[in-house]
């Protein structure tokens, strides 16, 4: 009956969207998009023109100014030496050649036209010795990499030592390296612990190379991780191309979260949608009815792209939880926003806060293993055919699906007419959803502050990456201030809400025993999710970890600084509310700041 | 008393740029390793086995060398975490006639191999140009090689950047917003029929598209020069700025029209946002085909590259805009 409901639902709009869009746009988008595959086609072959004639470069000789002008950044120029002289100082170039003999000026874009030139002039040498045709003499050195898996060694980021900018250190300073995600990662993945060595027989030879490979030096196949290079062409195995193919996964998901929101928000404007509340069918049927045909939508086109550029059907499965946020996002938006003009405010805020989280640490697939914490990086291994673990797929979509379930759980919450409808606040209808939570779930000031915690995490992890802006300390102080203070406001929302709302008597023994509970909760859920984490990650963190000893205190900070905000509601009253929530997150930044003061005073 | 869109499009913005300049950072470090030289990094491990001409150079390098006399013993050394990578010397000589192909192990997906990679490449590539050298020497050939008093330590990667990708970024995305905010305007007047009421007013159809288009661009140039500024105060150097103003009020005109055009064809909102973002799209890539197009101009100006010259090419969107002005009048009066 359930189902029932949910299917005439998704049938009915699927049968709106279709009448919606009628064939002569049907013709017209496609037009456009032949247009967009032309355009695409295009740009891959002659390649973007990001920074064509930026430089200007005058020379003497005629032939070196052919050579430099193959590379289109540059715009040359020939001249007679005195003319040049007087071109280089007066005419705003960049670059002089008299002779063989350069010339820049000291400032930054001289400097880096500079490099740019020494760039295209290697370029425009190994042209020239490939038309040799002779490999053992014009390109003698290649190197092979073999990649070994090797166990990473679990440290509890050491924070003694900062990494120092523009000092001195010693060479045998046992800091973490300077890489900065190193401090936002306590996790790694531990590769396979291997027994003797693996695919190191005794006559392992390089292969030789080709001439195709050669020439292909340039454009590795997009698939592959690069094995076998010259010194020259060693990058690191960043891979730009999959990251880039991945995108391409994401991008329809854009267009139907867009749709799928625009739809919802049209039933608000002259309460269309009120017939629909009426009937039979409940909220919940209603928006996971509208729901359906999205995200089915969705799967199939992914689906398609997945059979189109010959990938592994897994893909399908990484990318619906990533699907799963985009739309529940969209539809928090649309139940939220007053008019279509914020709505689309709102989606482009989120959408952008979203993909920042699913690309960047995407870029560091097969680099560090942080990159786990985005599904983007599965795809991407996916696409070069490596392998991915369960384990790997639950760490990176856990927190993607538990997000998208709150978000619709909460949002179904506020499908009624009384949100819908009527012009509330924000801050209204998320509050009106929870108290909803409150009346229909057990425990409830306990389960909502777990239920909220991925909420909380993602925010933090969001504000690590804003951070890096700042000078390290700098950053590291903001950003216990910051997350504290949104760890408090999680903690004590479902207090302010049962205050405000009449649910319960602002009494200090309830502040005390809602405090606690809700402090508690909080501090269960996070110590759950840290035990699933690490259990799955290294069996020695795990013993250090879980030592009771340590527990205590992280279990007293959670209820003193919950309970400090309750209080802090009874005593002030819910106008005050946000002064209550300021007050306990400098306790717990407190805390936490006297935990790291011997990182942070240096 | 803040509008909460307005709140919004700025932390946007305010996202976006933090985020970018965070990847240039890591991007730039990855693809340059003297831009890792600001922070620092600690010499790598690295395992060499066997002898050669090869090692003088390796031995040169930003390195911590450990010396092994054969491949196992290297291994477990590797896997003690003693060496973050093993290098194996080629027998094969530099002045020979065979391939030198040199073996080099890297632990998988981690941090510490990539390091160890990029901290090698400059010796190998010094061996590479000593090898050939001597080799290419035998068939005749002359390499360009120009001469300099001094290298600068610094790469070409971060400035490239900036002016190539963020600054047109900065400039351009008001833009695209403002497209879409044309149509919002337009076609909430039609789908809640208050543009009946509205042309009841002493106002024409025209006056008050004109109206809303003019919003929907000055706030362009705006948004343009509150960037610049940031920009500036961070330390980048961004020439012709009021150039750069124009250029944005010029294509947002472009954008903001052709948007309107949409809007008031087709009057439905899904289905007008739905096709302006293919259109975007195709102009967007289209724009990136050929010098002289807006980003291509944007950088330009903001490096200090061209000056007034680029009022020719203003010219030319401005003419474009014109007559794509022209057409929406005349949809305007049909529809």
């Amino acid at each position: 009956m359930m189902i029932r409901g949910l299917f005439t639902i998704s049938k009915w709009e699927l049968r709106r969207t279709r009448s919606t869009i009628s064939l002569k746009i049907r013709f017209i988008s496609i037009f456009i998009l032949i247009l967009i595959g032309t355009a695409s086609f295009f740009a891959a072959q002659s390649g973007l023109h990001i920074n064509d004639n930026i430089y200007k470069v005058v020379v003497t000789d005629e032939s070196i100014a052919s050579v430099i002008g193959s590379d289109s950044k540059f715009e040359v120029f020939v001249a007679e030496e005195e003319r040049a002289k007087y071109l280089f100082e007066h005419d705003n170039f960049d670059i002089l050649i008299i002779g063989k003999r350069i010339y820049y000026h000291n400032n930054e874009k001289s400097i880096s036209a500079f490099d740019s030139l020494d760039k295209a002039v290697k370029r425009y040498n190994e042209a020239s010795l490939i038309t040799f045709n002779d490999l053992n003499n014009t390109f003698p050195v290649w190197i092979t990499i073999d990649n070994l898996a090797r166990e990473q060694s679990f440290l509890s980021p050491s924070m003694n030592k900062l990494p120092e900018m523009e000092t001195e250190t010693s060479p045998d300073t046992q800091s973490t390296t300077g890489s900065q995600s190193d401090q936002a990662s306590s996790t790694q993945t531990a590769g396979t612990p291997v027994a003797g060595i693996p695919g190191i027989g005794t006559t392992q030879n390089a292969r030789v190379p080709t001439l195709e490979e050669i020439s292909g030096v340039d454009q590795i196949s997009p698939i592959s991780e690069q094995t076998l290079s010259t010194p020259s062409h060693l990058s690191p195995p960043i891979p730009f191309k999959s990251i880039v193919l991945s995108f391409l996964f994401i991008f329809p998901i854009y267009f139907i979260a867009q749709f799928f929101s625009s739809s919802i928000m049209e039933e608000r404007i002259k309460r269309k949608g009120e017939l629909l509340l009426v009937s039979p069918v409940s909220s919940a049927q209603i928006v996971l009815g509208k729901l359906l045909p999205y995200l089915l939508g969705s799967i199939a086109l992914v689906a398609l792209m997945t059979f189109r550029l010959g990938g592994s059907p897994w893909i399908i499965l990484v990318v619906l939880p990533i699907s799963l946020i985009y739309l529940s996002t969209a539809f928090l938006g649309a139940i939220i926003a007053r008019s279509f003009k914020e709505l689309s405010f709102v989606l482009i805020f989120l959408s952008v806060f979203l993909s920042g989280y699913i690309f960047f640490p995407a870029m560091f697939s097969n680099v560090h293993a942080i990159s786990i914490i985005s599904p983007m990086t599965l795809v991407v291994r996916l696409l070069e055919n490596e392998t991915v673990t369960i384990t790997d797929y639950m760490f990176s979509t856990i927190p993607f699906y538990l997000v998208s379930i709150l978000i619709f759980i909460f949002g179904i919450f506020m499908y009624r007419e009384e949100d819908l409808f009527t012009q509330k606040t924000v801050s209204g209808k998320l509050l009106d959803s929870i108290q909803e939570f409150i009346k229909r779930a057990h425990f409830p000031l306990f389960s909502l502050s777990i239920v909220l915690i991925p909420i909380a995490f993602s925010i933090q992890m969001m504000l690590i990456v804003l951070m890096f802006n700042f000078p390290i300390r700098i950053g590291i102080v903001l950003f216990i201030i910051v997350a504290a203070f949104i760890e408090e406001l999680v903690k004590s929302v479902g207090i302010y809400t049962a205050f405000s709302r009449k649910m319960s008597d602002a009494t200090t023994g309830n502040a005390l025993k809602f405090g606690i509970l809700s402090g508690l909760g909080f501090f269960a859920g996070e110590k759950l999710l840290l035990l699933v984490v690490i259990a799955s990650i290294s069996s020695s963190a795990f013993g250090s970890v879980m030592g009771a000893g340590l527990l205590i205190f992280p279990l007293i900070l959670h209820v003193t600084s919950t309970t400090v905000a309750s209080l802090g509601i009874r005593y002030s009253g819910c106008r005050y509310y946000f002064a209550s929530v300021i007050l306990a997150s400098v306790v717990h930044a407190a805390y936490n700041l006297y935990l790291v003061r011997s990182v942070i005073l240096g | 008393m803040l509008e909460k869109t307005l709140v919004l499009a700025i932390i946007v913005q305010l996202f976006i740029a933090s985020f970018s300049s965070l990847l240039v950072i890591g991007l730039a470090s990855f693809f340059d390793p003297s831009a890792l030289d600001k922070y620092n990094s600690p010499r790598s491990n690295v395992g060499i086995v066997g002898s050669g001409e090869l090692k003088q150079f390796i031995e040169r390098g930003h390195i911590r060398p450990h010396n092994y006399t054969n491949l196992s013993s290297a291994v477990t050394g590797f896997y003690n975490n003693e060496v973050d990578a093993i290098i194996v010397i080629p027998k094969e000589a530099a002045n020979g006639t065979e391939i030198i192909q040199v073996m080099t192990y890297l632990p998988k997906s981690d941090i510490k191999g990539t390091l160890a990679m990029l901290q090698l490449k400059k010796p190998l590539e010094n061996y590479e140009a000593y090898a050939q050298d001597l080799r290419t020497s035998r068939l005749g050939f002359e390499p360009i090689r120009l001469i300099v008093d001094r290298s600068p330590k610094k790469t070409s990667t971060y400035f490239e950047f900036i002016y190539g990708i963020l600054i047109p970024l900065l400039i351009f995305t008001p833009i695209f917003i403002s497209g879409g905010l044309i149509i919002d305007m337009l076609t909430e007047e039609y789908e809640r029929k208050t543009l009946d009421l509205l042309l009841v007013s002493p106002l024409s159809f025209s006056e008050i598209l004109d109206g809303k288009m003019i919003t929907a661009i000055i706030i362009v140039p705006a948004q343009a020069l509150l960037w610049l500024l940031l920009v500036t105060i961070n330390g980048v150097v961004v020439n012709n700025i009021g150039l750069l103003l124009i250029l944005s009020g010029i294509v947002a005109a472009i954008v903001v029209i052709l948007g309107a055009m949409i809007a008031v064809r087709f009057k439905k909102r899904m289905v007008s946002q739905y096709l302006y973002s293919l259109v975007l799209i195709m102009l967007f890539l289209a724009g990136y085909l050929f010098s002289n197009s807006p980003f291509n101009l944007a950088t330009r100006l903001s490096a200090g590259s061209i000056g007034a010259q680029a009022l020719v090419y203003f010219g030319v969107y401005a003419a474009v805009a014109f007559g794509l002005y022209v057409g929406v009048k005349r949809m305007g009066m049909r529809g």
